[in-house]
């Protein structure tokens, strides 16, 4: 009976930011809800336990054509993924996606940032992106781009203050994702720049 | 984070291995009856392992734990599992940066280290191999408690 | 062991309870019984065969025993026990999962003194200190027993209700530029990343800043 439905195809991997999702096409049957079980096998499996494959709970028998895989994937080594279609007591052979899959290999984008001046206090704001995630914050005063300073920021609650400003002075701040178990880092956001509030002219 | 481990520098992320672990410990401890027993702590504490000798006896355990404890503790609990499936493959690639750095730095066991780590295998050989497994699994963070002292 | 033949329900929900390593084992009583029920409790260090009866908790009414002397060495983990007895008759020992008391452990906010000038606010936090036995026995500060710890700083500025959040290593603030004559409340956190511990935010404190000379 298995032969009846063929494996699923196209199967492929988006991981943007530390999320890992498995995707595939279709199958087509007429009137009939096809369902797909998802299996991952690590390094490990490969090379301690016999090639071992193991089910991801949250995508056996799914009716999507997608699977996320970021709590399974959670280690820099390389990784076999498969999904096989099922009907009723009907199985398809598994379909492995071609290759491996390493995280390392995770697209990184540039972090949402907003940048405040609140007298003479330099703020930001920064979008959650996932535990995975750090930023790395760059700043300088305008003008004096020889002398960058640097901030790591772990958790992001609502507004960090980064630093004092001059007064009347513009300050300008560009950040960068970095992830820590991977050691990569994505660009770094568009610059944006904020004036310190105050006459400058009382510092000269 | 960068652990120092004798003459070794290593940067590794234990974050992952700790919140697995913590995800699955009582679900594993539960399954290891022998209170009286342990096979990383006694009768040699990992706590006076002397400071030259971590890098080597870390990477021993490492190795220990990739060849004979993950493979032994598979179990009906699907989530278990998956998450035995996530420390174990952070431990390969934990043990690859270990070994690099072991070989570039020559870190050589001194003899009350591998009198330790001969009394963690006689531990490991003294109960029946999922007993054993499964007791090493469950005393994860012994190891990792000793290790982020080092850091 | 010479004891009675068990019949009275065990004691319920038998586990630590621990709060900067102050380590309080606690129970509920069995199931329908009234008062009059008596407990003794027992403990022992995961590795090393031998359970160790407490004595001060020996005939005892009620549901909690202090075990912190007894688990002070944190890198050890240990199990406790716990048997019911009423009217003749008793319970079985009712045992507690095993406690790590460097990762089951909750952690209180930091203390946190705050001074201010008229345009600054000086903030100093300290860490909570490990149990100990006596006023007399030297402190551990919990920053020893976690060296990566962190503390995150909220500052609110009561006037214009705006909140600032800081994340430092060291245990002072210092933040300038402020606008005098203004009330700034300011709350901490400790902050461990491995293993992961978060204590919850300290009460606010909150200080003027001195008005415009």
């Amino acid at each position: 009976g298995d032969a009846l439905l063929p494996a699923p195809q196209s199967i492929s991997i988006l991981s943007i930011n530390m999320k890992h999702f498995l995707t595939w096409s279709p199958v087509i049957v007429q009137g009939a809800t096809v369902r797909y079980s998802v299996e991952f096998q690590g390094e490990y499996e490969r090379d301690y336990a016999n090639g071992s494959w193991i089910p991801i709970s949250e995508c056996s028998r799914t009716a999507a054509t997608v699977c996320n895989l970021t709590e399974d994937i959670s280690a820099s080594v390389a990784y076999r993924l498969r999904v096989r279609a099922e009907l009723g007591a009907t199985r398809s052979p598994w379909g492995t996606m071609e290759g491996f899959f390493n995280r390392a290999t995770t697209s990184l984008t540039p972090p949402l940032l907003r940048v405040l001046a609140d007298g003479q206090h330099l703020l930001v704001e920064l979008a959650d992106m996932g535990p995975a995630l750090q930023f790395r914050l760059l700043y300088w005063r305008k003008g004096h781009e020889g002398r960058v300073q640097q901030k790591v920021m772990r958790e992001v609650s609502s507004v960090v203050h980064l630093d004092t400003m001059e007064a009347g002075a513009e300050y300008c701040v560009t950040a960068q994702t970095h992830v820590e178990a991977i050691d990569r880092s994505s660009s770094f956001s568009p610059t944006q720049c904020v004036r310190a509030q105050g006459d400058p002219s009382v510092w000269l | 984070k960068i652990f120092h481990l004798g003459a070794c520098r290593v940067s590794m992320s234990m974050t992952e291995i700790r919140a697995g672990f913590s995800a699955i410990k009582a679900n594993i401890q539960s399954r290891d009856p022998l209170r009286s027993l342990s096979i990383l702590s006694h009768p040699h504490s990992l706590h006076k392992v002397k400071v030259g000798d971590r890098c080597c006896i870390t990477h021993h355990l490492f190795t220990f734990y990739v060849d004979k404890v993950f493979k032994h503790c598979r179990t009906e609990d699907s989530f278990v599992n998956r998450k035995i499936s996530s420390i174990a493959n952070s431990f390969l690639s934990a043990r690859r940066k270990l070994g690099q750095c072991r070989e570039q730095n020559n870190c050589v066991c001194g003899e009350e280290s591998t009198e330790k780590f001969k009394q963690i295998l006689a531990n490991y050989e003294g109960l029946n191999v999922t007993s054993a497994a499964m007791k090493s699994l469950g005393e994860l963070d012994i190891l990792l408690d000793w290790m982020e002292k080092a850091r | 062991s010479g004891e009675l033949y068990c019949s009275l329900p065990n004691p319920r929900n038998v586990r630590f309870e621990s709060v900067n390593m102050k380590n309080v084992l606690h129970w509920s009583a069995p199931e329908g019984t009234g008062d009059g029920v008596l407990y003794k409790v027992k403990y022992a260090v995961y590795g090393v065969g031998k359970w160790i009866r407490k004595p001060e908790c020996r005939n005892i009414n009620r549901t909690w025993c202090d075990l912190s002397s007894e688990t002070s060495d944190y890198e050890e983990q240990y199990y406790a026990s716990v048997k019911a007895f009423l009217n003749g008759t008793c319970s079985d020992w009712m045992e507690t999962t095993r406690f790590n008391p460097l990762t089951d452990t909750k952690i209180d906010p930091p203390m946190v003194s705050v001074s201010s000038t008229d345009k600054s606010i000086s903030i100093i936090l300290t860490a909570p200190e490990k149990w100990k036995r006596s006023p007399e026995e030297e402190s551990v500060s919990l920053l020893q027993v976690y060296p990566g710890l962190q503390y995150n700083v909220s500052v609110l500025n009561k006037k214009t209700k705006k909140r600032w959040f800081f994340s430092i290593s060291n245990n002072t603030l210092v933040v300038p530029w402020l606008e005098p004559g203004t009330v700034y409340c300011v709350s901490a956190q400790i902050h461990v990343t491995t293993p992961l511990l978060d204590s919850g935010f300290s009460k606010e404190h909150c200080i003027a800043t001195l008005k415009d000379k």
